[in-house]
């Protein structure tokens, strides 16, 4: 375990931030801690990086207690920032290359490693600038470049990506990718469900300060009872249809969504064929009828009562 | 070492091109010493330049006045007198029977006939004009007046030498993580907060020594005002000066999770009044305080600075300089203890 978090109580005075939080990283792994805004993301990275106090727990990193002097275990860590947090009056590339001079001492390593770090977050065309001169985004890129620039082993993400344009976006993502798979460990967090799919292997899901389930993807999405998911649309209306509809077997819960009946299913195989004959019978035109695998949004659903969804 | 090289080099250039530094550094105390000497550049004249007396080459006296070294002997014959002394070529004209012409009253003609009615006593009595001490019994006299206006001109010296405030309160705040992102980001990093800190406070030193540098060139070539006659204390007093600024900036940055901005405003009200007590503004506050509260003078560090600088150029007179500089050592130990109970407290709560 490259990070270990165990039981870990955070409180702002009334408010209790993390409550009994824990969670584990492994080596090598892209850990994303996923969860609805104010859940306790930032609250929990900053806890397992000494920069906050908690009440209560441990957290190990890099196989050692994690304390605020653990000089040895930050020159292996590399952290991006949810707010940015660069010197306004230092150009990018200035600012790159002081994260990047803290960690490496050796000159043409660095200046090697800088370039890097500007090709990744794609800011060539802006090396000279100052930061208020970018605009939000490119700001999220410089702030994303000074984290990583130093290849560290273990690299914390916290919602890099948010007021990012999509292409950055993906760029970015992918990115992230290549860091891993050039060795770093990442800890990734986010409320973008689609960013947890397709960028992580593991998943934390988080609400109100406590990490509820984690998984793989899959592994996730077998905790829940529904398997299946079947949208439908019917031509005209048909009083108690969703009664009906909720005899079929397997049907766990229907529900009605702008004319939209969307069916969910437990288990079993043959879920369309069964609601197709339901529609034969009851005489039904259907205008649209397809079937989805459940999503991260139906895990989060099922745990908490509430979409993760804005 | 490579480290706090690196650290001063960023930290200096995030300094420097600060716009905000650069004005209260810089460019607001060249408009104060400016605006000073404009408003009373009547007055401070007359302690910086010579008297100019006009007479004719024979007069007897020439010889006598000459021995003055503010007195400035011009060659006038009698009938250019009047217009020379229109145009302000000369103060005073002295013909061969000692009368006197001028076209002005002001201290400078106090001062000749002061001088002349000297000469015409000593003649009557028979005494050798060699004896008589024109420079303690006038000349001293004048300048005292002058300097009252001085003492704005040292006050503001010594108020510019503590604006390495400014950049103190920059470096605490870009250390702390409870008070900027940059402090929270460098926590996690493998930079020790000191080593941060320091390359800070040597920054701060560097940047605002320069910028002192830069005002008294510009008093001294562009205003041609000669302050600082005795440059060993002076130069002490100003590098204290310095450190005590580092210290509050410390402090100040330390103490409250108030804005940058709003420690900069409370850095210059706070050494702005410091700087009125010692006598910026005006000379009186200083005589008022100095008779009724003399205590304030002796420990208001501003005053010290000032007056000191005042007192070792103008008077030479370096008796209680030693005093004021321990005073201001002690002051800026107190202010980074203190600053180091708060960032210590602070440490593991870092945001
Ligand atoms: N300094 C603070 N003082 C008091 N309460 C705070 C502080 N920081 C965060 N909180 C509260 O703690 C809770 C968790 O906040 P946190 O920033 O960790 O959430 P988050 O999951 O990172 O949210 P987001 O997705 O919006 O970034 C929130 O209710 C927030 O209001
Ligand atoms: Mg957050």
């Amino acid at each position: 375990m490259i990070v270990k978090v165990d039981n870990l109580v955070k409180r702002y005075k009334e408010l209790i931030a993390l409550d009994h939080f824990s969670m584990e990283v492994r080596e090598g792994e892209i850990l994303g801690l996923l969860g609805p805004n104010g859940c306790g993301k930032t609250t929990a990275i900053n806890c397992i990086l000494s920069l906050l106090s908690f009440d209560k727990g441990e957290v190990e990193v890099l196989g050692k207690k994690m304390t605020p002097d653990a000089y040895d275990i930050k020159r292996q860590i590399g952290m991006v920032p949810q707010e940015v947090a660069v010197f306004e009056n230092l150009t990018v590339k200035e600012n790159i290359d002081y994260f990047c001079g803290l960690y490496i001492d050796d000159r043409s390593l660095r200046r090697e490693y800088v370039e890097e770090a500007i090709d990744f977050v794609e800011l060539k065309d802006y090396i000279g600038f100052y930061p208020k001169k970018l605009s939000g985004g490119l700001k999220r890129r410089l702030n994303i470049a000074c984290g990583i620039v130093h290849k560290p082993r273990l690299i914390f993400l916290d919602e890099p990506t948010v007021a990012v344009d999509a292409q950055s976006r993906n760029f970015i993502l992918e990115g992230i990718k290549k860091l891993n798979r050039e060795g770093s460990t990442i800890i990734y967090t986010t409320h973008y469900l689609e960013e947890a799919e397709m960028l992580c292997n593991r998943i934390v899901i988080m609400d109100n300060g406590k990490s509820l389930v984690s998984g793989t993807n899959q592994e996730l999405k077998a905790m829940i009872t529904t398997t299946e998911k079947i949208i439908v649309r019917f031509s005209q209306d048909d009083d108690g249809i969703m009664e009906r509809i909720g005899d079929i077997p397997h049907v766990i819960e229907v529900t009605e969504e702008d004319g939209d009946y969307i069916i969910k299913f437990e288990n079993g195989i043959n879920n369309i064929s069964n609601l197709l004959e339901f529609i034969m019978e009851n005489n039904l035109i259907y205008t649209k009828l397809y079937s989805q695998l459940p999503t991260l949004n139906d895990v989060f659903l099922e745990l908490t009562g509430k979409g993760l969804r804005d | 070492m490579k480290t706090l090289l690196r650290n001063c080099i960023y930290q200096g250039k995030n300094v420097y091109r600060d716009m905000g530094f650069l004005f209260w550094g810089l460019i607001y105390p060249i408009i104060l010493v400016s605006f000073f000497y404009i408003a009373f550049s009547g007055i401070s004249n007359i302690g910086l330049e010579d008297i100019d007396i006009g007479m004719e080459r024979e007069n007897p006296i020439s010889a006598i006045l000459e021995t003055i070294d503010m007195v400035n002997i011009v060659e006038v014959p009698r009938k250019d007198a009047n217009r020379n002394l229109a145009e302000g070529n000369i103060d005073g004209f002295i013909d061969e029977d000692l009368n006197i012409l001028v076209n002005d009253s002001g201290i400078n003609q106090t001062m000749i006939k002061g001088i002349v009615e000297q000469i015409k006593q000593m003649n009557s009595l028979n005494r050798p004009m060699e004896n008589y001490d024109f420079e303690a019994n006038y000349i001293a006299d004048r300048d005292q007046e002058a300097n009252g206006i001085l003492v704005i001109f040292y006050s503001l010296i010594g108020m510019v030498s503590t604006y390495s405030v400014f950049a103190g309160i920059e470096t605490v705040s870009l250390a702390q993580g409870n008070l900027t992102n940059i402090g929270a980001r460098l926590n996690i990093t493998p930079l020790k907060k000191k080593d941060f800190l320091f390359a800070g406070i040597i920054v701060a030193l560097a940047f605002n020594l320069l910028a002192n540098g830069l005002l008294l060139l510009f008093i001294e070539f562009v205003l041609k005002m000669n302050l600082l006659r005795e440059a060993r204390y002076s130069l002490a007093l100003i590098i204290l000066g310095n450190i005590f600024g580092v210290s509050l900036g410390i402090f100040i940055g330390a103490s409250n999770k108030q804005s940058i901005g709003v420690k900069t405003m409370f850095a210059i009200a706070s050494t702005l009044f410091l700087s009125f007590l010692s006598g910026l503004m005006s000379p009186d506050i200083k005589i008022i305080l100095d008779k009724n509260l003399p205590i304030l003078g002796r420990i208001n560090p501003l005053a010290i600075i000032g007056n000191s600088l005042y007192r070792v150029n103008l008077l030479g007179n370096t008796k209680d300089v030693g005093v004021g500089m321990a005073l201001l050592t002690l002051y800026s130990i107190i202010l980074i203890f203190g600053a180091y109970m708060f960032l210590r407290r602070r440490n593991y709560d870092s945001i």
